[in-house]
């Protein structure tokens, strides 16, 4: 192997032998602006997320970690509103896309989520069939023809790389795709939408090694056209995937720097104590 | 290992006496609660087995092509140049009171079921209302054809096949309830979450994904109330009644077959307590058949 023969030295920008994007890399038009964000679970329960502030570049991956019950996740279902689905929590402060607050009563919801989608932890195909679930979403939104139909949901699976695996049974059931193979389907039906942002709340720790790889693929690929946040309790995936990070620590927003900064050289102490593993 | 450490562990002659009779007192009991439990279920099974062995031995002499084709005769004392009755009046009328119950609860049932799992989790209103509906459940039957006497067959001046679908209606809702709400409680959150983030509206999420996961459990649901109401009683007596002669029409009194079982099996006539039989054998088959397909739809879901 010729790995085995390069000199082992650490650069600036490597972290656990990945490589980390730098700061040149970062792009500075924000597609969705956090100010000043304050989260609760419920009435008189601590605040789960403190005063954020916190820009997500166009078509640029941000990566959120920090140990659990840190907020990264609220901070991801606040994004998308999922949030409204259970009374009792609530959300203050802004959250712009657009120039419009996303967190307005008169915002609406299917509307924005037409527009941001997401990707869960668990794949969650629908009992249907595949081409079923794709179908599913873009006929919330949109009146197809059955030929446009068929082309959306052939872009859609080439898009989330799983067309190709699927193409011959697009009429069977979906519960019968393997654990990679539904997250990708999973993946395919949020991007049939067309959203402009895609949010992945730990999106392969379900998934073997194998298929982490293709998702991770897909989503550098996704980048492109899509803007992307990305929870993950993987350092090596923030590192490989992400282009900012984001450390929450205690519903707190700690720092956030481009990748290959935060994993060579954070500015705070807490953030280098997690990432070097001391707690979490 | 080395010998201390082995040493610090070994038992006295004394301890391993105590252990040696601990573990005989334990095979015992192992044993006693074994057979105890054995005993138990061949106890059931007896019962049940003698009342099937009975029912089949009875019910299928009698059952024969005029028991299922024929209105109800009076008895012939013995007499068999005169006509042999049959059952078609019951038949057809459970067939149809059951049916029309079936179809009014369902619907109610279902969508209780799907407030209580999908609108009312964790608040008081649906505590009470799943408390309600599970008392319901257990309520004696007679007591539900009391209530459809007093609200629908005095009001509307006499017993009718209507009635006796409502009394069956209000047996069907509770069960229907119970099963909509274990089914769609057994849906992970994440896939409700799934839907709504693709930018559902909540009532698709509900109609076109969760019922859709949850419809196999549903299905058996319906099935176990179609089931039950087949052979309820009582609260027929006090609704449709009984009748003697085949009649369809629902603002009459109704035939059901557990009232014409229970009425031609008073009557003391050797020949009509015969056909009671054949009729307890149908209402029995109908309701294992349905049973059986319930667990087959189920079994298809895992």
């Amino acid at each position: 192997m010729n790995d085995q023969t390069q000199p082992v030295t650490e650069s600036a920008a490597s972290f656990g032998g990945v490589q980390a994007r730098s700061e040149a890399a970062i792009n500075h038009v924000s597609r969705i602006s956090v100010r000043n964000l304050d989260f609760v679970y419920g009435e008189g329960l601590p605040k789960a997320l403190k005063g954020i502030n916190l820009e997500f570049p166009d078509r640029q991956v941000t990566g959120m970690i920090g140990p659990s019950g840190c907020g990264k996740s609220t901070l991801l279902r606040v994004l998308n509103r999922m949030y409204s689905l259970y009374p009792g929590q609530k959300a203050t402060g802004e959250v712009l896309m657009d120039g419009r607050n996303l967190l307005d009563a008169n915002v609406d919801i299917n509307e924005l989520r037409s527009k941001i989608g997401m990707v869960f932890q668990k794949p969650t195909p629908f009992p249907m069939t595949i081409y079923e679930n794709i179908a599913f979403g873009v006929r919330l939104h949109e009146k197809l023809s059955k030929k446009q139909m068929d082309e959306r949901v052939e872009w859609a699976l080439s898009r989330a790389a799983i067309w190709n695996e699927v193409k011959d049974r697009l009429q069977t059931n979906a519960m019968g795709l393997s654990g990679g193979q539904q997250q990708r389907l999973c993946i395919a039906r949020t991007i049939a939408v067309r959203p402009e942002v895609i949010l992945f709340d730990e999106p392969t720790s379900a998934l073997d090694p194998i298929s982490t790889l293709k998702i991770e693929e897909l989503i550098d690929e996704l980048k492109r056209d899509f803007t992307i946040v990305i929870v993950t309790h993987n350092m090596q995936q923030a590192a490989r995937c992400a282009d900012q990070v984001a450390f929450f620590y205690l519903g707190e927003l700690i720092e956030v720097a481009p990748a290959a900064q935060m994993f060579t050289a954070p500015r705070e102490q807490k953030t280098q104590e997690y990432i070097t593993g001391r707690f979490g | 290992m080395s010998a201390t450490t082995a040493g610090a562990f070994a038992r006295s002659p004394a301890e391993v006496k105590v252990q040696r009779a601990l573990g005989r007192r334990r095979k015992l009991v192992d044993e006693l609660v074994r057979w105890f439990c054995l005993a138990a279920t061949a106890v059931g099974l007896f019962f049940l087995a003698s009342i099937m062995v009975t029912l089949l031995w009875r019910g299928v002499v009698a059952l024969d092509w005029i028991v299922l084709t024929q209105e109800f005769q009076p008895t012939r004392y013995g007499d068999d140049s005169l006509p042999k009755g049959g059952l078609v009046h019951a038949i057809v009328g459970s067939l149809i009171q059951t049916s029309i119950a079936t179809a009014i609860g369902t619907p109610i049932g279902l969508f209780v079921g799907t407030y209580l799992s999908e609108y009312a989790r964790g608040s008081k209103f649906g505590y009470s209302v799943r408390f309600i509906s599970d008392i319901l459940l257990s309520a004696p039957s007679v007591l539900i054809g009391l209530f459809i006497y007093q609200i629908f067959v005095l009001p509307t001046g006499g017993f009718s096949g209507m009635a006796g679908a409502l009394a069956l209606a209000i047996i069907v809702i509770p069960v229907v309830v119970r099963t909509t709400e274990d089914m769609l409680q057994l849906i992970p959150n994440t896939l409700r979450e799934a839907v709504v983030a693709l930018g559902a509206p909540k009532w698709k999420m509900i109609t076109l994904v969760a019922w859709r996961a949850a419809l196999s459990g549903i299905l058996t649901g319906i099935l176990l109330a179609f089931a039950r109401i087949m052979g309820e009683t009582a609260p027929l007596l006090l609704t449709s009644f009984g009748n003697n002669i085949l009649s369809t029409d629902l603002s009459r009194a109704m035939a059901s077959l557990p009232v014409s079982i229970y009425q031609q099996a008073n009557s003391g006539f050797p020949d009509l307590i015969e056909i009671a039989w054949s009729g307890a054998l149908i209402v029995t088959l109908t309701v294992l058949v349905v049973n059986i397909l319930a667990r087959v739809a189920l079994r298809k879901r895992k």
